[in-house]
């Protein structure tokens, strides 16, 4: 579902270039539910752009649903973004000037989707992470774990083939934590979506299927976690 | 992505960015009032100038003469003198019969001008006249009305104009007047002048008789005309006031009585006219024709002047103050597009300061799958709804100025007593107004949307 070349990656600043990646290679398959683990400034922040379009790799591949993103233009991917990626952030970033429930929908107003098809997905799916009754306030008027159940609930309404999930407890409590995380693997195992984490958290890696583990710039480990189902792995291939 | 979605989007910027939206607003809204107002006064004016144009110059005429450019066979001089000779130019009854039955003509009838006369009423006043002879049942078709009387046959009946109801001033202070007048300017003389001048005598069925001077004799001697009587009145024309009437002095008589006043008279030696013979031969110094509508004045005038006669009419006046008009509306309307291009300057900073405070909006919107094309349209159609706004806003101020000036300058009056000048705001406008300010809600939205749109994602979400 989700493969990563020999991908590096180099910052330049003027005449100085850091290195942030080297060489990283793993595969995700369908319905995985993985960690990307890593310290501050160990590059994980970076691979997640890199594997969601949003930046190109300096080398290497990155393929989703078998389309490389690197050979794709900025309309491309975003046209792609729209149909494959889903995202949730570590602040929510929601819209606060539209409702719970137009937040949710927004990703399929940029698809022209009709707005009573856009309601009814909406409504199922904050009746999925357990806010229906918020549908119509605003998210200043929401806690932030309540924030956070937008967001999925957002990047879940376009049936993404993945959901790259960027520190999404990074903001709240620890009890909302587990809220939170609790809903992204019911939502895994019920909608078989593949979820990709990025914490620095071990607890919360601990917790996916799979681990991988970045430092300086290198995919130093890989884990499968109690969780990982026992029938198939991801292919791992870290150097 | 759905217009009602962009429209969407967009109106929640607009009600939630209420400084940035004020900003546009009062830019676009003031350049579109002055749009507006321009385009208002302009055509106010015009409106108003047409209408003292008509009441004053009847635009719906045509004077038709004789084609005196055009020389007569048989030969010799004065060709215009003999009716015998064949003259193309000449202004005929045939001719003036094939005008009548043109399309478009109401009436057409010949205004042979006999020349002006000495008007004396049987107790001795006298009054300054031009004698006009022509098919007296026609003068109602020219928007004449009757006061008292009306158009007989009657060899020997008149009928008169307002203006020469008016000034008929016994003959003895006349020349008291004019003694006093000459060469010294006494304003209580001209005072009394000017009363007497406007004072009315009521005329209708009065005996008159008509002067004019000898002039084949050169002695001075006056030669009067037989009685006649003054079978009607006119009322004085709808929008002309009496201060103008008393400058317009006009016997009408029939064919037949003008060419007895000419030889009574010896008008035809006076002038040196061919105005004695019109009823006898069909031929006349003067006609006019009245056409259905202005529109149609030039179309007729064209089908007359295939007839090898003269025209003219009071056309010219109205081109004239289109030409003036159209100017002004241009100067005006330049004003207003350049305080647009100033409110325009407004919209941009504000909108592209409205863009940096949003990147991170941008950046999660396209994160989430917008392109740059609907990022841009989004920016747009928020410029374009300022736009709309700014005109309606306008729409408002421009009624509030228009008002305002029309208090203002409302309680002159018109010129020669005609109505004032009030400024209207001709519906055509509105939508000119609106236009001109979404035109430049899009146009100063262009940069900020194609700025919102280049936004990098990922610097935008990187960035706070």
């Amino acid at each position: 579902m989700l493969r990563v070349e020999k991908v590096s990656h180099t910052f330049k600043n003027g005449s100085e270039t850091t290195s942030v990646l080297h060489d990283i290679n793993f595969a995700v398959k369908q319905g995985e539910m993985v960690a990307l683990l890593g310290s501050s400034g160990s590059g994980k922040s970076t691979m997640l752009n890199l594997m969601a379009g949003l930046m190109k790799p300096t080398e290497g591949h990155i393929f989703i649903a078998d389309h490389d993103l690197v050979k794709m233009s900025e309309n491309k991917l975003s046209v792609f973004r729209r149909k494959h990626i889903g995202f949730i952030f570590q602040a929510y970033e929601l819209i606060t000037s539209l409702t719970v429930r137009e937040n949710v929908e927004l990703p399929l107003v940029f698809q022209s989707v009709a707005p009573s098809i856009r309601k009814q997905k909406a409504m199922a799916l904050l009746e999925n992470v357990g806010i229906p009754d918020k549908a119509d306030l605003f998210p200043s008027q929401l806690s932030g774990g309540q924030q956070q159940r937008v967001s999925i609930a957002r990047s879940l309404i376009t049936e993404p083939s993945v959901i790259f999930a960027d520190e999404p407890t990074g903001n709240l409590d620890s009890k909302t934590e587990k809220e939170i995380i609790g809903i992204l693997l019911n939502l895994n195992k019920k909608m078989k979506t593949t979820f990709i984490v990025v914490t620095h958290d071990q607890e919360v890696a601990e917790q996916m299927q799979r681990i991988f583990t970045l430092r300086d710039g290198y995919m130093i480990t890989k884990k499968q976690t109690p969780a990982e189902p026992e029938s198939e792995g991801g292919e791992v291939h870290a150097d | 992505m759905r217009i009602s979605d962009i429209t969407r989007l967009a109106w929640d910027q607009i009600k939630r960015r209420k400084v940035v939206t004020g900003l546009c607003m009062a830019g676009l809204s003031i350049g579109c009032a002055a749009i507006i107002v321009a385009l208002s006064i302009g055509d106010s004016a015009q409106s108003y100038a047409d209408r003292e144009v008509n009441r004053n110059f009847k635009m719906d005429e045509i004077t038709v003469r004789p084609n005196e450019g055009i020389p007569g066979q048989g030969g010799g001089s004065g060709a215009g003198n003999s009716a015998n000779k064949f003259d193309p130019g000449r202004l005929t009854r045939q001719k003036v019969e094939i005008i009548q039955k043109l399309n478009h003509v109401t009436a057409a009838a010949p205004f042979q001008e006999v020349g002006y006369v000495q008007m004396l009423t049987v107790d001795n006043k006298i009054s300054d006249a031009q004698i006009i002879g022509t098919d007296l049942s026609l003068l109602t078709k020219y928007g004449n009305k009757f006061k008292q009387g009306g158009p007989s046959d009657t060899l020997g009946g008149v009928i008169l104009n307002y203006g020469a109801t008016l000034g008929l001033i016994d003959s003895e202070t006349r020349k008291n007047l004019y003694e006093k007048m000459n060469g010294t300017y006494d304003p209580k003389v001209m005072e009394q002048y000017d009363s007497l001048s406007r004072l009315p005598s009521d005329m209708y069925q009065q005996q008159i008789q008509l002067q004019a001077p000898d002039m084949a004799s050169q002695t001075g001697k006056m030669l009067t005309s037989s009685q006649m009587r003054v079978i009607g009145t006119l009322a004085l024309p709808s929008g002309m006031d009496e201060n103008m009437a008393m400058y317009d002095k006009k016997i009408y008589v029939s064919l037949e009585t003008a060419e007895q006043l000419s030889e009574e008279l010896k008008l035809n030696a006076n002038n040196g006219a061919d105005s004695s013979s019109s009823s006898k031969t069909g031929v006349f110094n003067s006609a006019i024709v009245k056409v259905d509508s202005v529109d149609n004045i030039v179309q007729v005038e064209k089908l007359v002047q295939k007839l090898t006669l003269q025209t003219s009419t009071n056309l010219f006046q109205k081109e004239q103050l289109a030409e003036t008009f159209s100017m002004f509306k241009k100067v005006a309307l330049g004003i207003g597009v350049f305080i647009l291009i100033i409110a325009s300057i407004s919209i941009i900073v504000a909108m592209t300061m409205s863009t940096h405070q949003r990147r991170r909006q941008i950046g999660i919107m396209k994160v989430l799958g917008a392109n740059m094309g609907q990022i841009r349209n989004m920016f747009i159609t928020e410029a374009a709804l300022l736009g709309l706004l700014g005109g309606l806003l306008g729409i408002g101020f421009s009624y509030l100025i228009v008002s305002g000036i029309n208090k203002l300058v409302g309680t002159g009056g018109g010129f020669g007593g005609g109505e004032a000048l009030v400024i209207y705001i001709p519906l055509s406008t509105l939508p000119v107004g609106i236009a001109f300010a979404i035109m430049t809600g899009i146009i100063s939205g262009i940069y900020p949307a194609i700025s919102a749109s280049r936004t990098n994602a990922l610097t935008a979400i990187k960035r706070d």
